[in-house]
């Protein structure tokens, strides 16, 4: 049952993943982002075959929820008539293309020779006592270092949206 | 735990959030002194880093041995400050020309300092990857800062979108490596590295690891966004990416290469060969038909992050000790010749050629200090970019009678010193003797730069007629890697 549900949620997130940044019968911005949405729910689908309940949790209400909602308010907002337009550059297709096509060749076959994930436990420890040992204990340094980067991003988007240009 | 390892970079972060606060009390005017003073305190760092942490007779570990303080971490510490006093001294004195406020860009750069630091420490994949971001992010905002020119934009637009690229892969590769190893940990990874070399998992997650550093060291085949950002970014940005973000790549692919894989690293042998062979001639060739400064240091940036990569592929502890020593010298050099483009950016207007012309009328200290980092990063003898090649090259043959594609290597390298002599003195010959417009007024160079100015070139001069101390300290610093 978990085998069949990883592979119809895996599925489905690809599926999703690819419309958002290359859908045949859309170029609405606005559909990209609601499929990054669908994305992030299969994702969080895959997280409860884990057993990671609280990060599935995290997943859809951080992610889906509030980044997503202000990704479609920046969308729209923005009025983003021109990304509409098709323009072809024949180049551009052809080289990635190719770059993607033996990137994932080389993926694909590495990670199906390779037995990927043999030997491992199926399930992680993901209730919310474990994830706050492990933030909080094992990796505190690392932990303490994204509050920093943060606050550079937090700085960094203050600035840039400034109004006083001069 | 032992958290004053964590001294310096404790420190620095500390100081950015007190200059935050200190913003909103200190009147405009001053705010200059703001950077004078951060400036200072990243020195008084440097000083520290130079000789307390210098003796530590063992590796010192923290936070669950996430963070170690070897000898390869305190020289790249000293490095990283030394490059910080330079870049707050200039963003001090660019002041309001760096557009929305100049104390955020004191901050944001002793942000980024804080993760170089990080950076040289890390013994986990999570902390290398947090101390990556953080100094990639405080970029994209350096870089774009001046944001009344479409220049700077649109370098930190391209920053942006090549920067996330490479960190989605880096990101991925490291899961791939988790996946195969079922640690990050860098100490437990070198344990069983000779087993995880035949992991085909773990080498192509590796694979992806260095292709995220290469982006950093920009080579082959991550180059593609240097002379662009290089030319658009503020000035002292510029600087800062060319020997700090770059070190921070370096330092990370040497303490993977050579102390976590070194099974692996063998077998890329010919990989780290073309890469550093490519990107040497794909620097120095571009670099040939510049005209702007900062363009041509974007390409020769390039260059010399092939020499780099030349190092490594040496796969010796000689070669890597000769990495170090480049990079002792290039900071020197480089930054001597950002503080003279910053001046030069200013006073006239444009960074192309042709307002260099008569540079050495209008300001002998200007024009000699570049000429004599342009000579130094060209090769010449006795300065300290000809020792930084020599010491390379000297590993690269060392190893030769094992492998003969070394050879050749340095052969290529050679040739690549060869062209850049015809770009570095193009730039010497436009200083000097081109005939220069009329303008012949002094250009001003205030005293905090004209310091920092003799600083660099005095530092070119004694690395490169006493190179012995720093040599030392080079062979010591690797001295723990796996060869």
């Amino acid at each position: 049952m978990t085998d069949v549900l990883f592979y119809v949620f895996g599925g489905l997130a690809l599926a999703c993943a690819f419309m958002t940044v290359a859908n045949p019968f859309s170029r609405s911005p606005v559909a990209s982002a609601l499929f990054l949405v669908l994305t992030m729910v299969w994702l969080a689908g895959l997280f409860v075959l884990l057993h990671a309940f609280f990060i599935a949790a995290v997943q859809i209400l951080v992610y889906a929820g509030a980044v997503m909602v202000l990704f479609l308010f920046v969308i729209m907002l923005l009025d983003l008539k021109e990304e509409e337009r098709r323009h072809w550059n024949r180049f551009g297709v052809g080289a990635g293309f190719i770059t993607v096509g033996g990137l994932l060749a080389v993926l694909a076959t590495t990670i199906v020779r390779s037995h990927a994930g043999a030997g491992l436990t199926p399930e992680l420890e993901g209730t919310t006592h474990a994830l706050g040992l492990a933030l909080f204990q094992r990796y505190l340094l690392p932990f303490e270092a994204v509050s920093v980067l943060l606050l550079v991003g937090m700085l960094g988007v203050i600035l840039l949206s400034r109004r006083d240009l001069k | 735990m032992n958290l004053w390892l964590l001294g310096p970079e404790v420190v620095l972060v500390l100081l950015g959030l007190s200059l935050l606060m200190m913003d909103g009390v200190v009147p405009t005017a001053r705010r200059r002194l703001l950077g004078h003073a951060s400036a200072a305190v990243v020195a008084v760092l440097c000083l520290y880093a130079l000789s307390g942490h210098a003796g530590l007779p063992e590796p010192g570990y923290a936070f669950g041995r996430m963070f170690v303080l070897d000898g390869l971490a305190v020289f790249f510490k000293a490095l990283f400050l030394c490059a910080g006093v330079f870049v707050l001294l200039l963003a001090a004195d660019m002041g309001d020309r760096l557009g929305s406020g100049v104390t955020e860009y004191f901050v944001l750069t002793l942000f980024a300092l804080a993760g170089m630091l990080l950076a040289a420490s890390a013994n986990n994949f999570a902390v290398m990857y947090v101390a990556l971001e953080l100094i990639t992010v405080a970029f994209y905002v350096l870089t774009s800062y001046q944001r009344s020119r479409v220049a700077s934009l649109e370098a930190g637009v391209k920053y942006l979108i090549l920067g996330a690229l490479s960190s989605a892969f880096m990101v991925y590769g490291i899961a791939l490596c988790f996946g195969a190893s079922g640690t990050m940990q860098f100490d437990e990874l070198a344990a069983k590295s000779a087993e995880l070399a035949e992991n085909r998992l773990f080498q192509v997650g590796m694979l992806l690891v260095l292709g995220g550093l290469a982006f950093k060291v920009a080579v082959f085949p991550f180059q593609i966004w240097a002379p662009d950002v290089y030319e658009g970014s503020p000035a002292p940005t510029t600087a800062f990416l060319a020997i700090g973000s770059k070190a921070a790549g370096v330092v990370l692919l040497v303490r993977l290469l050579g102390g976590v894989i070194p099974e692996l690293g063998l077998k890329w042998e010919m990989l780290l060969m073309v890469v550093a062979a490519v990107s040497i001639l794909f620097g120095s060739l571009s670099a040939i038909p510049q005209r702007s400064l900062k363009r041509l240091m974007g390409y020769s940036s390039i260059a010399n992050g092939g020499f780099v990569v030349l190092g490594l592929a040496a796969m010796s502890k000689a070669g890597s000790a000769a990495v170090l020593f480049y990079l002792a010298g290039y900071l020197f050099t480089v930054l001597t010749a950002f503080l003279v483009v910053a001046v030069v950016v200013e006073r006239l207007g444009t960074d192309d050629f042709s307002a260099l012309a008569g540079l050495h009328q209008r300001s002998p200290l200007l024009a000699g200090a570049l000429a004599i980092s342009m000579v130094s990063l060209a090769g010449v003898p006795p300065l300290v970019g000809f020792f930084g090649k020599f010491l390379v090259l000297k590993a690269l043959v060392e190893q030769g009678t094992a492998l003969p594609s070394y050879f050749v290597l340095g052969g290529i390298a050679i040739i690549g010193v060869v062209i850049s002599f015809w770009y570095y003195f193009g730039v010497v010959r436009a200083i000097y003797w081109n005939q220069g417009p009329e303008e012949t007024s002094p250009v001003v160079v205030p005293p905090v730069i004209r310091m920092a100015l003799v600083g660099g070139v005095l530092g070119i001069l004694f690395l490169g007629l006493f190179p012995g101390s720093v040599w030392d300290a080079a062979v010591a610093a690797v001295a723990l890697l796996k060869f």
